[in-house]
């Protein structure tokens, strides 16, 4: 089966006398526990049948004035496409998970601003691999056994002491900054701006503040170099992408060197590149103005209380979100479609039970490389997102 | 020494030295060598500790292994889940399990001191009783 706990989406799992092989701890807790703590079909706190509980949400999107679809990021691209339609007809605001997290990132590579690959390509390629901001052993367990450092590949087959210079660029000496030994370098970032800077002067020959002369030297030994940026240098740049961008490409007038986002759910890219199909941008986006907008992300709409009813797909904004604007959930109509009784679940006006993708319902998802992965679920339920969403744009 | 070896590759046991158990002279002495050996009771032959409670099943330790890389090269030595029948190791329900220590380099009469899978964990749940 495939694991859908991270944007890895790892192909190899397998169920053996009842034991679960391969699959990292993360991934095993996903699926070991998918029956436990599920949601109920729940309208007002009451219990109903699920018929009931899709007409009571639709009837709460229809009277909504100024409604949201939010999260998605953990269903299958079929579903997605589904909810898009959704907010469409209601001429609603669509957001997910990526806007607080690597939307940015992977709105420039669908938008061909930087150089991209796929985890394959890196396997097989690869040489100098940077892991900037990001700590890939606590959010994408087997990204380097699996998909990077370690694995022999067709044209890197002497193994990672030999084929591969590894990077990691951190605030802090991470898990996977204590394997960076042998042909490898551990950079300590304090601002990461200026290491980008210090990264573009290096390429001209200028004396910089960080010390990288060294990984633009083994950079121009190869022919397949890979950034991989995590949540720690999207907040590091503080807003200024173009200039990380343009040591990308600055970079790859010299050397190729290829950029991937590292992290998230398992298929927020497959929800950013379905938003991106259907209207250019990736998320935050308003249909009743037909546009993409700071201003509509979710948070920023809970925080100016600019919506009446929301729609909240596979993902726990009550958890995740700062109290400061997770409070505000409060004076919005909820409607939860989610596998857990999360605890926005628990307040929801409407609770949805859906199908697990991956364990109980198949599809589509979409690998953080941009690979499409076909589900193979352990078992089948009728009742799954595609089938709840389906039913509530009928009720529409 | 040569009895402290044998101790350590588990060729000979600690009540084969009868003086140490007859003897009450040596009771201090048989305690401490107790305590020193306690390690022993958690490795394998090979030497090798793991601490599950560390492991969260990353499998570096699996694709780094150079038996696995000979004998499984499309599998673990690929980074994927090993497609042989008797891998040394497995990630089973999440966490490293080892399953065919007689294949590991540190085994037997030619044994090497190969520590790679040690070297390469990122939160130490691999250990060695030589440190």
């Amino acid at each position: 089966m495939i694991c859908t706990a991270c944007s890895c989406l790892c192909d190899d799992i397998e169920l053996e006398d009842g034991k679960i092989l391969n699959a990292c701890e993360r991934g095993y807790k996903h699926i070991s526990e998918y029956r436990q703590n599920r949601a109920k079909n729940s309208v007002n706190g009451k219990e109903l049948d699920l018929d009931k509980a899709i007409e009571a949400a639709a009837e709460i999107l229809k009277s909504a004035s100024s409604p949201v679809i939010y999260g998605m990021d953990t269903i299958t691209v079929e579903a997605q496409k589904l909810a898009i339609k959704i907010a469409e007809k209601l001429g609603g605001y669509i957001d997910d998970n990526s806007s607080f997290c690597l939307g940015e990132f992977v709105e420039a590579i669908l938008k061909k601003e930087v150089p991209s690959a796929t985890l394959d390509q890196v396997r097989d390629y690869a040489y100098v691999i940077i892991y900037w901001g990001t700590n890939v052993y606590r959010s994408l367990p087997r990204h380097m056994s699996k998909y990077t450092y370690y694995p022999r590949g067709a044209k890197r087959n002497r193994g990672y002491d030999e084929d591969r210079f590894l990077v990691v660029i951190d605030i802090r000496k991470s898990e996977i900054a204590k394997l960076a030994k042998k042909n490898a370098k551990f950079i300590k970032v304090e601002n990461d701006v200026e290491l980008v800077e210090s990264f573009l002067k290096a390429v001209e020959g200028k004396a910089s503040k960080y010390d990288v002369g060294g990984v633009i030297r083994e950079m121009k030994r190869a022919d397949f170099n890979v950034v991989f940026g995590g949540l720690g240098l999207k907040y590091g740049l503080k807003g200024n992408y173009g200039l990380f961008f343009e040591f990308i490409r600055k970079m790859n007038e010299i050397t190729p060197l290829y950029f991937l986002p590292s992290g998230f759910h398992s298929n927020m890219r497959g929800f950013n590149e379905t938003l991106f199909e259907t209207v250019g941008a990736v998320n935050k986006f308003s249909f009743s103005e037909k546009k993409s907008d700071r201003a509509f992300e979710f948070s920023e709409l809970l925080r100016r209380n600019a919506i009446d009813a929301a729609l909240i797909i596979g993902t726990d904004p009550v958890s995740s979100l700062p109290y400061d604007v997770s409070r505000n959930l409060m004076a919005v109509k909820k409607i939860t479609i989610d596998p857990k009784n999360t605890l926005t679940a628990s307040i929801s006006e409407v609770s949805i039970r859906s199908a697990l993708s991956g364990i109980e319902s198949g599809g589509e998802m979409v690998r953080s490389d941009g690979v499409r992965q076909k589900l193979r679920p352990i078992e089948k339920t009728e009742y799954d997102d595609v089938y709840i969403l389906k039913k509530i744009l009928e009720g529409l | 020494m040569s009895f402290a070896f044998k101790l350590l590759n588990r060729e000979k046991k600690l009540e084969d030295c009868r003086p140490l158990f007859e003897e009450k002279k040596y009771e201090v002495q048989l305690k401490k060598l107790k305590e020193i050996l306690k390690p022993l009771e958690k490795a394998t032959e090979t030497g090798l500790i793991v601490d599950s409670d560390k492991c969260n099943g990353c499998g570096n330790c699996i694709v780094v292994c150079p038996v696995h890389v000979e004998k499984d090269p499309q599998g673990a030595g690929s980074g994927r889940g090993p497609t042989i029948s008797d891998p040394i190791y497995r990630i089973e329900n999440g966490k490293l399990v080892i399953k065919n220590m007689h294949a590991c380099r540190r085994y037997g009469k030619s044994r090497i001191l190969c520590v790679v899978c040690r070297e390469n964990c990122p939160t130490d749940a691999i250990s060695f009783l030589e440190g």
